[in-house]
């Protein structure tokens, strides 16, 4: 995808300075000389598709490339058993994901995650239909507005009116018309537009409706009720992850709405070094808004966590600037999964927090105006409230390639195996190819030794204890 | 970085605004000396500051962003806290954006300071042959409102420090002319019986 190899997309360009510009860049963005390729009106691409490190690319984990291939293996084996390994293997499921999800799945894999595939295989054609909507004008007036102003260094949405700017467009109108007393609410064009950049319009859609109404109900609506009561709950939280943050905090009485909104409504899309967020998208996927908390913790206790730190915030502006300018070390990929991985703080450690901080609200706010429904904790709460069947699980690729060399496979477990690709013609529109899926296009004498291990029915490898040293 | 500079005063300026009028975009021409024509939408709070000179006085401008979309209001009010100064921005593109101007100023006076000074900014004057709001429409409104007029092009960075400079300017007139309560750090208060930590609960607050 990236125009030029460039490592790890490390740009000289340093990022405590994007850090203190937001990410924009000003007029850095697209000046070719800046970015050094020297080439008139080429920037350089990163890995991820940022022009000039503008999502402050810190040097992230390099998995080897036979690592990478067999936890892709692995994780073709999940998919194609989704339900099984949900529900007796779950386990294993989020530990898989705690590693990091291969980029080549990625998308897949957080559109069975978040039950995504299963609503798009219930609501056939529901996504054409509102798609073919003019929707509400007060609406489509302000995401319109909207379009050109999400990760604008980002190749795929730099183009005004170019493809990623119209698939948001459709996303998020979509929305508007699937939930219109929800409307549309600026922090979903962020999160959109992650998952724009994992999966077609159709599937960013389901997961967009899947976040918003299972992992963090109430987010985005009228009146914002739900950010602000887990912004008291975060804080609650606090006090026992870090006394000495809680206490500042609660001196220069820096209420939580001030520094966690975009940190939570965007799900850190817009905080962290973009490794980081894939990263903490692959377990808050999976595990639920306990993630987005605990990343909170982390970051809070990293930077006000002591006596020493917090000699730089005297007061509560200079304190929100720290906390607008997170030293890189503590965003670092490796370094914030392990220590999210290692806080203590459970999905029941929030719901009870929630529970006493609802019921504080009531007594100064009154009755919550938006009653959303209780949130799903993750993927497998998700699942258990409501079972796919089968059906819905299978793999439906929407471009396949009658490839001359592959013998002809009978089942659909052939069809499955990526490597096969032809351009359908579908309503007289070319269907959109998944980024990740080119690159799994040539070895399929590969895939069919893939075909050969996925056959096996209940596979060795569920079973052997080994399991957990083999899977890297 | 700030709390090196010597300054006799910490001024807190909120932008408010319809989504996509230019706050963003006044906030960094004024503190940074750019333009950027995709600037993120603002989530959540963003700021930054600036120090100016006014008759002999160092004064630091704290300027606060935030996202103009409706249903950001339900969390302002400690956006506003403390806030002395406040620019109510519109499009002069966009007549909607103009329209809810007073919608506005009802939001800033349930939340801010009775004596905050109020400035009605009219942004993106480059524009001029798309121009939905007549210049004398708006004056004559800010009169009749008693508040302070500009019109400016943050894109152009015409008249963007007139605006924040008038308005601070404004704010250290009314200072002087009370006693004030202020820390080292602190904003200041307008109003030199509040205490710049009290907490009142207004009774508008409990109708939202």
């Amino acid at each position: 995808m990236a125009k030029t190899e460039q490592g790890n997309g490390l740009d000289l360009r340093s990022s405590t300075e994007k850090l203190t510009d937001n990410g924009k860049g000003g007029s850095y963005g697209s000046d070719p000389e800046v970015n050094g390729s020297g080439i008139p009106g080429e920037s350089q691409v990163d890995k991820y598709g940022f022009t000039g490190g503008a999502q402050q690319n810190s040097p992230a984990e390099e998995v080897p490339i036979e690592v990478l291939r067999q936890r892709e293996a692995k994780w073709l084996e999940m998919l194609n058993s989704w339900d099984k390994w949900m529900a007796k293997k779950h386990k294993k499921v989020k530990e898989r994901c705690q590693k990091g999800i291969p980029p080549s799945l990625r998308g897949r894999t957080w559109l069975y995650l978040t039950g995504g595939k299963v609503k798009r295989e219930q609501n056939q054609g529901k996504f054409q239909e509102l798609d073919d909507e003019p929707g509400d004008p007060k609406w489509v007036d302000i995401i319109e507005r909207d379009l050109h102003r999400q990760f604008p260094f980002h190749e795929m949405f730099a183009a005004r009116g170019g493809h990623g700017q119209q698939d948001l467009f459709r996303v998020l109108k979509a929305y508007t018309l699937h939930r219109p007393e929800e409307g549309y609410c600026q922090a979903q064009a962020p999160i959109a537009a992650v998952l724009l950049m994992h999966m077609p319009a159709e599937d960013a859609f389901w997961v967009l409706v899947q976040i918003c109404e299972k992992y963090l109900p109430g987010y985005y609506s009228t009146g914002l009720e739900a950010i602000q009561l887990d912004g008291e709950i975060l804080y609650a939280l606090l006090r026992r992850v870090s006394p000495v943050a809680h206490r500042h905090l609660k001196k220069h009485k820096l209420e939580p709405i001030l520094y966690m909104t975009e940190w939570f409504m965007c799900a850190f899309s817009r905080t962290l070094p973009w490794a980081s967020v894939l990263r903490v998208w692959d377990m808050f996927l999976c595990e639920g808004v306990k993630i987005l908390f605990k990343v909170g913790l982390v970051l809070l206790k990293s930077m006000l966590g002591s006596q020493e730190k917090l000699k730089a915030c005297q007061g509560l502006y200079e304190t929100m600037e720290r906390l607008r300018a997170i030293q890189p070390q503590y965003m670092q990929e490796t370094f914030l999964v392990h220590e999210i991985i290692e806080l203590p703080v459970s999905e029941k450690d929030i719901e009870k927090e929630h529970f006493a901080q609802l019921r504080r609200w009531k007594e100064t706010h009154g009755d919550l105006h938006c009653k959303s429904p209780p949130r799903m904790h993750g993927a497998k709460a998700i699942m258990a409230a409501e079972p796919p069947s089968r059906q819905e699980l299978r793999q439906r690729p929407t471009i396949i390639v009658e490839s001359p060399l592959a013998p002809k496979t009978a089942g659909e477990q052939a069809e499955d195996t990526k490597g096969r690709r032809k351009t359908v013609q579908e309503n007289g529109k070319e269907t959109l190819l998944q980024p990740q899926q080119t690159d799994n296009l040539n070895p399929l004498s590969d895939s069919s030794l893939l075909l050969n291990h996925t056959n096996i029915p209940g596979s060795k490898e569920s079973l052997s204890s080994a399991e957990h040293d083999t899977y890297l | 970085m700030g709390s090196d500079e010597a300054y006799n005063f910490v001024f807190k300026v909120v932008l408010i605004g319809e989504s996509g009028v230019g706050k963003s975009n006044l906030l960094s021409r004024f503190t940074k000396n750019e333009f950027n024509h995709d600037s993120r939408t603002t989530i959540g709070v963003e700021f930054s500051t600036r120090t100016v000179q006014l008759s002999g006085f160092t004064i630091k401008a704290q300027i606060w962003d935030t996202a103009g979309l409706e249903r950001y209001r339900a969390i302002t009010s400690a956006y506003y806290r403390g806030a002395v100064g406040a620019l109510l921005v519109y499009d002069i593109t966009k007549h909607l954006t103009y329209e809810s101007v007073e919608r506005w100023l009802k939001e800033l006076y349930d939340h801010a300071d009775p004596d905050i000074v109020v400035m009605l900014v009219g942004n993106k004057t480059d524009l001029e042959s798309e121009r939905s709001v007549p210049t004398e429409e708006a004056k004559d409104f800010a009169k009749k409102k008693d508040i302070l007029f500009l019109e400016t092009s943050a894109l152009e960075s015409t008249n963007v420090e007139a605006a924040f400079t008038n308005v601070l300017a404004e704010i250290h007139k009314k200072v002087r002319s009370k006693a004030v309560v202020r820390g080292s750090i602190s904003a200041v208060s307008l109003n030199s019986h509040r205490a710049e930590n009290a907490e009142e609960k207004k009774p508008c607050c409990r109708n939202i």
